[in-house]
Order: C-alpha cells, then sequence, then structure tokens
C-alpha cells in the first residue's frame, strides 16, 4: 500500500482564556487525494489535537457554516479541494470579523445588519385567505431567484473592503437579500427596504470591488445585486420626491 | 502570511459577547492581490478623469480669453511632462471604460417589462465598439476632418 | 457633513455614473488628440484657434464641451472619494467628500461659464 501524502495545515488558534492574541499551529497529517480542506480540520480535531474549534455543518455546500479564508482567499471549506493548494496549507479564521476561538468567528454582527433590511414579504395590506393564492409567473420568480440563493455563508463580508473600513455597511448579502425582497412581486415594502439602503452604511457605501462576487460559493453575484439596487433606489428617491412622499432623507 | 492593523469594529456586534474576541483582520491580499488592484487601478481613474477634464476647461477658457492665450497654453502642452500625462491618461481611461463596459450587464435588471436583458456578451461588444466609434469620431473632429 | 453628502447621495450617484460614461467615451480622444498628437505636430490642426473655436463655438460643440467638462468632475470626484475611505479614511470623509464634490461643483459651474462666453 502506498505511503500516504502528507501536508502540512497551518491553523490560526486562539483560546481567549489564555492567549493575549491569535497564533498559528501547524499540525503536518496525511491526506487523501479526495479530502476538502474540511476533512484535514475534522482529521485534526479526530485525531490529533481535540482543542482545535471550526464550524461545520452539512459538508455539501448548502448550510453556509464553513466558511473560512484559506491560503488568502475566503471559502467553504467543505467544498475547496485540498489538492487546490500546496504541501503547506494556511486555515484562518475569515476576514472582517471578530474572532471567538479559532476559526470561530463572531456572526452575530451579521444577523443584525440582515435583519435590518427586512429579508420577508412586506404587504401594505395583507391578503384573506379568501382571496385565494397569490400567483407568481416563471419569469417573476426569475427575475429574483439568482439572489434567493445565497447561504449566508459570509464570504463575501470576508473579501469586501469596505466592510473593513467602514463598520455600519450593510454588506453584500444582506444587500443581495433585500434586493431579491424588492424583486419579488408579493412584496410591497420597496420604499421601506429603499429608505433602509439610503441610511449611513447603505447601498451607496458599495464602490463596486466585486469581490464579492467573486468568491460567492452559489453564484449569487451580490455585487451585480447592489449595482441594480442602486438604479432602483434613485429612481424610488425621485418618485419620493416627486409623490412628496416625505421620506427623501 | 503578515496581517495588517486590525480594523477593530469590522462586524462587531451591537453587544458584546459572552467572551473577549481577537479584532478582525482586513482582507487577505488587499489592496495587492489579483482582483483588487484592478478595483484600485479602476478607482485610480477617477484621478485621470478629474484631471483631464479640468484640462478641457483650461483649454475652453484660454478660447475663450482669445488667440494669444490659447496659444500660449497650446506651447505649455508641448511640455514632455504634458504629453506623457496626456498618453497616461489616454491609456488609463481607455482600460477604464473598457472595464466598465465588461462589468456593465451584471448591474442591469434581468427584464424590465416583456423585455429580457440582452445577452452579456453582445452588451459588451456593443458597448466597447461604441467606444471604438466614439473615439475614432471625436478624435476626427478635433484631428481637422471637419 | 457626512450626513449632508448622505442626503445627497441620490444625487452623487447619478453624477457619477453619468460621469464615467461621458468621461470614459469622450476623454480618451481628447487626451490623445489634444495632449499628444496636437502637441507632438502629428495633427497641426489640434492645436489651431480657428479650428477648435469653430468646434466649440457650434450649438452642438458647446453642449459636447460642457458634458465633457463638467460630468467627469462628478466621476472622478466620487471615486477619489471612495479610494480615500477604502485606505482607513472614514474619520476625515465629510471633508475629503466636500472638497472633492465641492470641486466638481465648482468646476462644473465654470464649464458653464466657460461655453457661455464663447
Amino acid at each position: 500500500m502506498a505511503e500516504p501524502k502528507k501536508k502540512t495545515i497551518v491553523v490560526t488558534r486562539f483560546d481567549p482564556d489564555k492567549d493575549e492574541a491569535p497564533r498559528q499551529q501547524s499540525y503536518e497529517i496525511p491526506v487523501e487525494p479526495d479530502w476538502k480542506v474540511l476533512d484535514a480540520l475534522n482529521y485534526i480535531k479526530d485525531h490529533v489535537d481535540p482543542t482545535l474549534s471550526h464550524r461545520w455543518s452539512c459538508r455539501m455546500a448548502v448550510c453556509g457554516s464553513c466558511g473560512m479564508n484559506v491560503d488568502g482567499e475566503p471559502k467553504l471549506t467543505c467544498k475547496d479541494a485540498l489538492s487546490n493548494h500546496g504541501d503547506t496549507v494556511e486555515v484562518t479564521p475569515l476576514a472582517n470579523f471578530p474572532v471567538v476561538r479559532d476559526l470561530v468567528v463572531e456572526i452575530e454582527g451579521f444577523m443584525e445588519k440582515f435583519q435590518k433590511v427586512k429579508p420577508f414579504i412586506l404587504r401594505a395590506k395583507e391578503l384573506a385567505v379568501d382571496d385565494g393564492p397569490t400567483r407568481q409567473s416563471p419569469a417573476e420568480l426569475d427575475d429574483f431567484r439568482q439572489f434567493s440563493m445565497c447561504i449566508n455563508c459570509m464570504l463575501c463580508y470576508s473579501a469586501c473592503p469596505v466592510i473593513s473600513t467602514e463598520p455600519d455597511f450593510l454588506g453584500p448579502a444582506a444587500i443581495a437579500l433585500g434586493h431579491r425582497y424588492n424583486l419579488d412581486t408579493r412584496d410591497q415594502g420597496q420604499a421601506e427596504r429603499n429608505k433602509v439602503f439610503r441610511e449611513d452604511g447603505g447601498i451607496f457605501a458599495c464602490s463596486y470591488a466585486g469581490e464579492c462576487s467573486e468568491v460567492c460559493p452559489k453564484h449569487v453575484d451580490p455585487s451585480g445585486a447592489i449595482q441594480q439596487a442602486k438604479l432602483g433606489n434613485v429612481i424610488d428617491w425621485l418618485t419620493g420626491l416627486v409623490l412628496r412622499r416625505g421620506d427623501a432623507r | 502570511m503578515s496581517h495588517s492593523t486590525p480594523i477593530v469594529d469590522a462586524m462587531k456586534p451591537s453587544r458584546p459577547g459572552a467572551t473577549r474576541t481577537a479584532p478582525p483582520r482586513p482582507p487577505d491580499g488587499f489592496p495587492s492581490r489579483g482582483n483588487y488592484r484592478a478595483y484600485i487601478a479602476f478607482g485610480f481613474g477617477g484621478f485621470f478623469l478629474f484631471t483631464v477634464s479640468l484640462l478641457v476647461l483650461r483649454s475652453v477658457w484660454a478660447l475663450g480669453n482669445g488667440e494669444a492665450a490659447w496659444n500660449r497654453l497650446q506651447t505649455s502642452f508641448q511640455n514632455p511632462i504634458y504629453v506623457l500625462f496626456h498618453a497616461l491618461a489616454f491609456l488609463w481611461l481607455s482600460w477604464f471604460i473598457l472595464r466598465l463596459f465588461r462589468l456593465f450587464p451584471a448591474t442591469q435588471p434581468k427584464r424590465i417589462g416583456p423585455f429580457q436583458r440582452p445577452p452579456d456578451a453582445l452588451m459588451v461588444a456593443g458597448l466597447s465598439g461604441a467606444f471604438v466609434v466614439v473615439t475614432l469620431v471625436v478624435a476626427a473632429i478635433l484631428w481637422g476632418a471637419f | 457633513m457626512r450626513r449632508v453628502l448622505l442626503v445627497l447621495e441620490p444625487i452623487i450617484w447619478g453624477l457619477f455614473s453619468a460621469g464615467m460614461m461621458v468621461g470614459g467615451l469622450l476623454l480618451p480622444a481628447w487626451a490623445f488628440v489634444m495632449g499628444v498628437a496636437g502637441p507632438l505636430g502629428i495633427a497641426p490642426a489640434a492645436a489651431s484657434y480657428d479650428h477648435f473655436y469653430a468646434i466649440a463655438s457650434h450649438p452642438l460643440g458647446r453642449l459636447v464641451l460642457l458634458a465633457a467638462m463638467a460630468l467627469p468632475l462628478w466621476g472622478g470626484a466620487h471615486h477619489l472619494r471612495h479610494l480615500w475611505l477604502d485606505f482607513g479614511g472614514l474619520k476625515s470623509d465629510g471633508l475629503v467628500g466636500a472638497l472633492c464634490y465641492g470641486g466638481a461643483l465648482v468646476g462644473s459651474l465654470l464649464a458653464i461659464v466657460a461655453v457661455a462666453r464663447l
């Protein structure tokens, strides 16, 4: 039987009770040719160092839990093949997030931004059950479908240069999801959402770096969503002025 | 891999968590790596947009001041620094607008009423072609063809 | 100041978008002919007062020149302000933004005067 190949995984470690600041720890482990980066991390935890902490769940790129920076690029570690990397692989927590421990980041900041855009159907007038089902054509669904594919993995936040320099910026995923609801024919909350989009840290803080779309594992194209939202927002703002809606701020 | 100064407030929750967190670090490789480089170069196109349009203003203003003022300005434009600046501006702004056109289709909605967005490749080709045509027409006019 | 800029953001963004388009379409040709070919003597008519006066005093010429002078200033101002932010300039954003857009506004007004006085 052939000797299994070895790789060195360099992992960020941080225990707030013991460490002043994050440090790096190297593990040389045997690896299989079909492994993803997550398999290597799980091997370390299962066989070498049970104190390593990292998030993961579905192992098939739908839950969004396992986002980390691998050799400097935000990746879903369950999707990124280990063979994409050299004999030394550096795994660090997602950039732009506070680090709770090792490879685990604080995601509450994202949850708060996310809720600001009201990512649900807003109705001016609720329909009664007797009104029957709300009809939506395939073309109407297609308008927003791509932007609904977000799995909240936050790789986009890790890649975004604006997130690191403007703490109030809503960020790619939150805006893309807000835009998804603005495009949904069942939704009547565009004016309300567009007002949130015009606040400090709103969509106009985006400077179209486009890196969010580059790293998105579900091809949501949040960058495209944000630029579309900008144009829609200017039209909404002008409409608000003309109709004297009183929310142009 | 070295990390630069932490940006302490990035993605900070409104209330502190149960344990002490390490500060966030900026995106790896910013600004020198890969696509970030193109993004910064694109942003710097703004410098050429600003300065070249000011030079157009300067030219039109000199025109209004009379032939002597105009000729003085034209002589000053012969300075090698000015020529190099304009050459660099020409290259940088051409790259700038072609990159903008390449990114343009994604910024448009997929559908407006019954009209679907044209295929991306078609839009990019059309816009880039328009740039070539407009550049040639404007250049011809300024060159003295009309 | 940042609050003021925030309220004006939709207009600024609209002017910036128009500025990028107009600037990117018109200014490369200008830079090449008026900045390189003309001064180097390859395009002698480019440096001619009479020739340029004929172009600039034509109604269409006035309009195009006005667009080429005013709109790209907003495109440039917005890009420069955002570059400043990208390199950590949030604390001075109000001042930098005011300078950038203020400069664009002054330039735009001068551009109107420049074509009007021809």
